[in-house]
């Protein structure tokens, strides 16, 4: 497994999409965020592109499985780490070579992941205000944690107008399993 | 698949060995932050209140209300006993020389009875804890609207002698978890979750990470209860010390009463401190509350971040450390 030099700048250089990949890659993380709306989850889509091959896809699935941990992201890592069994390659080598495209910023949860796995470069559409992990809320994506993997690169703003108008469309209607909020005495 | 709570060895229930103490906001636990204000004394106590009046219509102190305005001087021995706040240095006029009649416009005999003036520093916020509020009222006398639970959890006394043996049963049911893991080759971590009002054992998981890198303790536990509630994504019946039970639901109208949600009501216990994942993952989940054994170095509730008490995130919970510290540090010299 010829997996290099990791913190190499050169090879991050390369790792970084171009615009023009960006727009191929997010235009299928659009149609499964559109998919997640259809099926009354919050609408966030990604792909996990590796080597110009998707080996992952996800989008949230908190709602159909009971677990508020299955965001988009998470969804997509799992299938990275099935790619990788089923190809018989290294987990770690595959995952510093893959970027992931996602319709909004990654949470801190997400971002943490990110790190942990060694996902080298996010591309996001909008940002994320309630949960965002890559300055939104917090920078997990540079925040110094020597323990949590490896920090990631960030570009945003692709068809970020198209994600929070599917976010606030999402938001209008009421999450039907949530419990009704009890007034907070604060 | 009930969960079991195997003996650990070598630790007799020693409820004096170890306290839950709270993990607090940052606000909470800060030092407390000093503002420059001119004070004078009063040299004439029987104008006390005339001048108060007087220095309110001029100089509100707003967003200072926690600020008392007079304060009886520490050396009552000395010529004047009351000194009086003026104004904070930084709504003071511009002046060369500080003085009463250049902090204050010159009207007759209004200002009578004030001293020379003199900086002195004040609270700057609210004290929301007994420690804060003892530091604070040492430079200015200060109000303090007290949360008694935050006084006696600082104290750590909030739970007394039963509630510390269930916390006891529970974090070594975590403790076996976290054994068994380690016995996998799996780094030793282990969770329960809990149904605190039922005293029920939902979930108990350790550290898979050999299996999956994202797979810590607590992300196997969220999974879990998500099994518990007829649902979850994956399935870690190869680890005979992870399981779950299903929710005790009343039998005889299981209409009545809230259906289990995600982790809303429920406490975790888990050896050492989560990760931000992991801490994210319990906000995410509405988890009630948190008790962990040992920090971590990353840790995200109270090491690195206080995840838990972030105003601008949707859900808060409370959070205690130390909960069987010493057999939870041991773990780490496995
Ligand atoms: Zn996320
Ligand atoms: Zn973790």
């Amino acid at each position: 497994m010829g997996s290099e030099e990791g913190e190499n700048p050169d090879s991050l250089e390369r790792f970084c999409p171009t615009d023009e990949e960006i727009e191929k890659w997010m235009c299928s993380a659009f149609e499964m965020a559109r998919d997640a709306l259809e099926n009354g989850e919050v609408p966030v889509g990604c792909l996990m592109v590796y080597k110009d091959e998707v080996v992952g896809r996800g989008r949230n699935e908190v709602n159909e499985t009971k677990n508020a941990t299955r965001h988009a992201e998470m969804v997509s890592l799992d299938q990275v780490l099935d790619w990788c069994r089923h190809s018989n390659l290294d987990t770690k080598s595959v995952c510093e070579q893959t970027v992931l495209y996602v319709t909004v910023e990654p949470c801190i949860m997400c971002a943490a992941a990110l790190r942990l796995v060694n996902i080298p470069v996010v591309a996001y559409g909008c940002r994320n205000e309630r949960f965002g992990g890559c300055g939104s809320v917090l920078d997990i994506s540079s925040a110094d944690l020597p323990h949590t993997g490896t920090t990631f690169k960030c570009v945003s703003g692709h068809r970020a107008e198209e994600a929070i108008e599917m976010l606030k469309t999402f938001y209008k209607q009421e999450n039907p399993n949530a419990p009704k909020p009890k007034p907070r005495k604060d | 698949m009930e969960p079991q709570t195997k003996r650990w060895k070598g630790s007799a229930c020693d409820a004096d060995s170890w306290v839950p103490y709270p993990v607090l906001s940052d606000e909470q636990s800060q030092d407390v932050e000093l503002v420059d204000a001119f004070a004078a004394p009063i040299t004439n106590k029987k104008a006390t209140s005339r001048l108060v009046r007087e220095l309110n219509a001029l100089y509100p102190l707003s967003g200072l209300q926690h600020i008392k305005r007079v304060r009886a001087c520490k050396d009552e021995n000395g010529p004047h006993p009351l000194q009086v706040l003026l104004c904070l240095v930084s709504d003071a006029p511009d002046m060369k020389v500080v003085s009463i009649d250049s902090l204050l416009p010159s009207d007759g005999a209004k200002w009578e009875g004030l001293g020379e003036p003199f900086v002195v520093q004040i609270p700057a916020w609210p004290p929301l804890t007994r420690p804060q509020f003892e530091l604070a009222s040492r430079r200015w006398p200060t109000s303090f609207h007290e949360d008694k639970q935050v006084t006696v959890a600082l104290k750590g006394e909030l739970f007394g002698p039963q509630q510390k043996a269930m916390m006891h049963l529970y974090m070594m049911a975590a403790l076996t978890a976290a054994k068994a893991a380690k016995d996998l080759g799996m780094e030793a971590v282990g969770a329960v979750v809990v149904d605190p009002e039922k005293e029920q054992i939902i979930a108990v998981g350790h550290d898979c990470r050999g299996n999956h890198p994202l797979h810590h303790a607590v992300m196997v536990c969220i999974d879990l209860v998500a099994q518990s509630q007829g649902s979850g994504c994956y399935r870690f019946d190869s680890f005979t010390a992870c399981s779950f039970t299903s929710p005790k639901i009343n039998a005889s109208n299981p209409e009545v009463g809230p259906r289990p949600y995600i982790c809303t009501g429920y406490d975790l216990y888990v050896t050492r401190e989560p990760c931000v994942m992991c801490a994210m993952a319990l906000v995410h989940s509405r988890i009630g509350r948190v008790f962990y054994g040992t920090a971590s170095a990353d840790g995200a509730l109270g090491t690195k971040f206080k995840i838990h008490s972030r105003k601008d995130l949707n859900h808060r919970f409370e959070v205690f450390r130390g909960v069987l510290s010493d057999q939870c540090e041991h773990l780490n010299r496995m």
